[in-house]
């Protein structure tokens, strides 16, 4: 199965693991993640104004240039980049107006857009189109029962109409892990927001933040927490040795990319490569497990 | 010819000054079918009716127009007045030369012209008016109460001390309702049980109350005064009159099942007694958890019943009722804590309602009395109390208040407190409202001496974090974020009308809102009846409300009812609707535009019944032929009196 | 002297309409007398023959009051009420009838004010309109 796909900036660099990940495990159910030509950074902010159509643009002009490709939909991995070009198609289709107006500031391109491409995330992908069934098929070396926690973040279950499951209660995720073999844990802060841009800003609050959901995680008997977002994997990952300086009884937890744990239990290799890129050592609770 | 008289009011100066009331007495002398007219000072005192009474006693007046004030004042004044003489009170017409004339335009001349149209549409219409008679129907004097709570307790008792009949139709295995689960009532914190009790008692007892429990109504036919009402009675596999309380049954019986009457935190056996005051005070079976007995599957409590009361062959019954008036008041639910799925799904054990911690509160309940948290048993020590919740909240849950949860909080921490003296009681509330008699001096009572802390800002999220329940919530008052680390969590559920009454108003057909409670005739001045005739509301059935309310509303229906049943006959309005069987073509475009269903067609005829009819005349403007007219409002008075408006 | 002054038939709804009238009357508050009132039960009870006739007899304007939606005293008839004036606009215009000599109001009767307001705006409109077009047709029986 081909799916037509968007990465975003951060896929390529600091979360390429993400991407690699993805692919790999993708490949061992059949599908392939082609991706788009001549996309551009998605500006992962959503304008919540309607008279600012700046921060409108660059999404736009990603699902224009799908469209112009001939692609009646995109997959999307990052959960910024998922959430900011779903909430800008719906700002066009919901008034023409609006579509008319973004229109107007796409003279580079060849045509104008239409409003029709479709946006997804792999989660739903993997729930609706490619099917857990399939999935618990291809489970060459499940997860012996990892305790992981889903950690959804907000981008993935905000705003209600956007939401990819439930938004008070989601499970779309704990469904993907039991069937990869791992035991879901519900934990209480699996919603709460990390903190995001103000890491940049005011990181004490991101600290303050990422401690709360990992220490929740951890209470609840999380040995790992998973997400599909840039951001909360840098708050919750490298922010740790931060949150170790400020919490004494701070017990840190690695932090998996949905993807990196398929692709283990889809048969694939831990590859190094991706260990590099996680900032708490994923690979001792691994071993411990028998996982490689 | 109909021989009219003109009575033009002076209303003092207030017609006066503006109208040329003499100029209009000498104009319309001459108008058509005018046979007497005259002016005075004030037409609604004494001497005013009388010169009415020696005018139409001298000239033989079949009829007269009244040029005063608006009818709403004064209407039923001048047709008792002609009454009196023996003119039908239908051959009166009020022209609204004040509120609608002279009080309300500057130029004499113009207000004069206007008022002269205004008294030639009146007689215009008078012309053509016929001498009606109240439509009647026999009454039957009795009254089905559907609900047996305290609203249905109460009115089914001032009807019955009043010498009527009353059929109390309950659908639970005892009456009580709601109140008989509570354990104390604020703001007196009274026993609820002990000032229920002998109103039950009573009740069970009544020589005129028939009750009929683990009943449902299944139809009513029939219209105001006359109804049929058709009533489901679960089978009877104990009887009433032989059971004697004793209790082995129970003892023997090897289902165990959640108990409703203490909101799921104690168990009881599949044949069992409610609760120890049930009326009536009789043992039942749960036949959706009892083994079963077709084939006999345990048969224990058979053996087990000395009295020998109890009958597997049993079999549901349906009686007919002879009813005159019902009365609903069906009551409350509790929104479901279910539906919080910010506050967890009503999966964790020490998150409650308030009717469960009524309970735990309670002599009678799972803990008799003492204050235990359901899951382990232990002391809560903190304890948070959330008002509103599910109520106020239209873009999740309920848009409305529901009335009684500032109250009853507030009861429960006092409660709490008096119960466990180092625990800690925290509100958390939006607004507090304590409006009724000596309710605010409670509120600040318990504040001031009971220790009990009130946030104001909404509880985000509640979770479970070891065995304790984390509450985040606001206080908006300082600005900031609050977690409180509790033991047992309350949450003041809103109010919703009871389980079952959307199927049952569709029985009924009667009028609900959005949410489900009735729609009163008129929120102000008619709150105790429905828009349907025959039928009267009470209690929570018609919104959320207090105790004190509930049964003065339940007392204000049975006053209604009585009223109504001080008549031998049921009395309505006559300007109804009519149909001329020749011109009517049975087409049937009349009977959809009838909101009370008014309207049948009959051997391919559209007929009327008039009990029903109301008289708005929306099937009258339908009719394409017009068969149908209003009386005393036909096309043809319509029409005069546009033309005589137009001159 | 011979200055237009519009002739109006006014079609109040008995439990809300003319209450609302009622109380401008008891405020005082002052409008024009161009219109005259004929009392239904209910606004649903106004015929479209009742308005067609008024402006074939003369009138150069037709007002009628009702009960807010939802309001209404038997339940539903206002939303009859509607439907029929706005299918009655549509075929006063092929009369060659300006569809705006019929005006709808909701006005209830707390809303004095309203009402009042609502002759004056309405009563100059019509006198800006003009005296209505004669209709030709047979006379009422």
């Amino acid at each position: 199965m081909n799916l037509p796909y968007y990465p975003g900036c951060t896929l390529k660099a600091n979360a390429r693991h993400f991407e690699d990940s993805a692919q790999k495990a993708l490949a061992k159910l059949d599908c392939e993640l082609e991706e788009m030509k001549d996309w551009v950074c998605c500006g992962t902010v959503f304008s919540m104004t309607t008279d600012d159509l700046m921060l409108q643009l660059a999404s736009i002009r990603n699902l224009l240039r799908a469209e112009n490709q001939g692609l009646k939909e995109i997959i999307v991995l990052c959960s910024m980049c998922y959430n900011t070009l779903k909430r800008s198609q719906d700002f066009i289709t919901r008034d023409q107006e609006n579509l008319d107006k973004v229109n107007k500031f796409m003279y580079m391109e060849n045509l104008k857009y239409s409003g029709s491409i479709e946006i997804y995330h792999l989660l739903t992908i993997l729930k609706d189109r490619i099917t857990y069934d399939k999935i618990k098929e291809k489970v060459k070396t499940p997860l012996k029962k990892l305790k992981v926690g889903a950690f959804y973040g907000c981008l993935l279950v905000r705003p209600e109409e956007f939401a990819i499951d439930d938004f008070e209660s989601p499970t779309i995720i704990e469904n993907l892990l039991d069937v990869l073999g791992a035991e879901s844990i519900d934990f209480p802060y699996k919603l709460e927001c990390c903190g995001a841009y103000q890491t940049l800003t005011k990181q004490e609050v991101s600290i303050k933040r990422s401690y709360e959901i990992l220490k929740s995680a951890h209470n609840s008997g999380c040995e790992a927490i998973i997400t599909s977002c840039p951001l909360c994997a840098y708050n919750l990952d490298f922010l740790q040795k931060r949150i170790e300086e400020d919490f004494v009884e701070f017990v840190k937890l690695p932090v998996f990319y949905f993807t990196e744990l398929m692709a283990l239990a889809l048969g694939e290799k831990w590859s190094g490569e991706w260990s590099k890129l996680h900032h708490v050592d994923p690979e001792q609770l691994l071993r411990d497990k028998h996982l490689i | 010819m109909k021989k009219i008289g003109v009575f033009i009011c002076h209303c003092g100066v207030n017609i006066k000054d503006t109208v040329d009331v003499e100029y209009l007495t000498e104009k319309l002398a001459d108008y058509k079918g005018v046979e007497h007219i005259e002016n005075y000072m004030f037409m609604c005192s004494d001497p005013g009716q009388n010169l009415v009474k020696e005018a139409i006693q001298e000239n033989k007046l079949d009829g007269v127009v009244i040029a005063a004030c608006s009818p709403t004042l004064h209407e039923s004044t001048f047709q008792n007045a002609i009454e009196e003489i023996g003119i039908n009170k239908y051959q009166l017409e009020i022209a609204n030369i004040r509120e609608q004339c002279s009080w309300v335009h500057t130029s004499r001349e113009e207000a004069t012209r206007k008022a002269e149209l205004i008294i030639k549409t009146a007689i215009e219409k008078l012309r053509l008016n016929q001498s009606l008679e109240p439509v009647t129907a026999p009454l039957t004097k009795r009254v089905l109460v559907i609900g047996g709570g305290i609203a249905g307790i109460q009115a089914a008792l001032d009807i019955a001390d009043g010498g009527y009949e009353v059929v109390l139709v309950e659908k639970k295995p005892s009456i009580g309702g709601h109140m008989i689960q509570l354990s104390e009532t604020f703001p007196t914190l009274d026993c609820s049980q002990c000032i229920l009790t002998p109103k039950m008692v009573q009740v069970g007892k009544h020589k005129n109350i028939k009750l009929y429990v683990n009943s449902q109504v299944a139809a009513v036919d029939g219209f105001a005064g006359n109804f049929t009402v058709t009533i489901n009675r679960k089978a009877q596999y104990v009887d009433p009159d032989k059971c004697t309380l004793c209790g082995d049954c129970t003892d023997s019986c090897p289902v165990v099942t959640p108990c409703e009457y203490d909101e799921g935190l104690a168990w009881r056996r599949a044949i069992y007694v409610p609760f120890p005051q049930a009326i009536p005070a009789t043992f039942t079976i749960d036949t959706e958890n009892c083994l079963g007995f077709e084939p006999i599957a345990c048969g224990e409590c058979k053996k087990a019943c000395e009295p020998g009361a109890i009958n597997y062959d049993a079999k549901p019954q349906t009686f007919e009722e002879k009813i005159g008036a019902i009365i609903v008041a069906t009551g409350y639910d509790l929104y479901p804590v279910e539906n919080m799925a910010e506050y967890g799904y009503g999966k964790y054990p020490d998150v409650l309602n308030g009717l469960q911690f009524e309970r735990i509160l309670s002599a009678t309940g799972p803990t008799g009395g003492e204050m235990l948290r359901p899951s382990d048993g232990k002391v809560p020590k903190e304890i948070v109390f959330v008002q509103c919740s599910g109520s106020r909240d239209p873009e999740r849950h309920l848009s409305h208040c529901s009335r009684i949860c500032c109250m009853y909080t507030l009861k429960h921490a006092k409660l709490y407190k008096h119960k466990v003296p180092d625990g800690q009681p925290y509100i958390f509330y939006i607004d507090i409202r304590s409006g009724g008699k000596r309710y605010d001096e409670f509120i600040q009572q318990a504040v001031s001496e009971d220790g009990v802390v009130y946030i104001r800002g909404k509880v985000a999220k509640i979770y479970q974090e070891g065995d304790k329940m984390i509450v985040h919530g606001m206080d908006t008052l300082t600005g900031k974020k609050m977690e409180i680390c509790a033991d047992m969590v309350v949450l003041a559920q809103g109010i919703v009308p009871s389980e079952g009454v959307h199927e049952l108003v569709k029985t009924l057909k009667l009028g609900v809102d959005d949410v489900g409670f009735l729609i009163e005739a008129h929120p102000k001045l008619r709150p105790l009846e429905s828009l349907q005739s025959g039928f009267y509301i009470a209690g929570a059935a018609q919104g959320p409300k207090d105790i004190p309310d509930t049964v003065s509303q339940a007392s204000g229906a049975a006053a209604k009812i009585l009223a109504l049943f001080s008549h031998d006959e049921i009395y309505h309005e006559p300007i109804i609707a009519i149909v001329d069987e020749d011109k009517c073509s049975g087409c049937g475009i009349c009977i959809g535009t009838c909101p009370y269903g008014a309207r049948v067609l009959e051997n391919g005829v559209a007929m009327v019944n008039d009990i029903l009819c109301e008289g708005c005349g929306a099937c009258i403007s339908a009719c394409p032929s017009g068969a149908a007219q209003q009386k005393n409002l036909t096309d043809q008075q319509i029409n005069s009196m546009i033309k005589v408006i137009l001159g | 002297m011979n200055a237009f002054e519009p002739k109006i038939v006014c079609f109040l709804c008995k439990w809300c309409t003319y209450a609302g009238a009622d109380l401008a009357g008891t405020s005082r508050i002052k409008y024009p007398p161009n219109g005259v009132v004929i009392k239904t039960m209910c606004s649903s009870r106004i015929d479209p023959e009742h308005i067609l006739y008024a402006f074939q007899q003369g009138s150069d304007g037709v007002f009628i009051g009702g009960c807010h939606p939802g309001d209404c005293h038997y339940q539903t008839g206002n939303y009859k009420t509607q439907r029929r004036v706005l299918l009655l606009k549509r075929m006063l215009k092929q009369m060659g009838i300006n569809p705006e000599r019929l005006k709808l109001e909701w006005i209830s009767a707390s809303e004095g004010n309203k009402f009042a307001n609502t002759m004056i705006d309405f009563t100059e409109k019509i006198r800006n309109m003009g005296p209505v077009p004669k209709l030709s047709g047979k006379e009422d029986k």
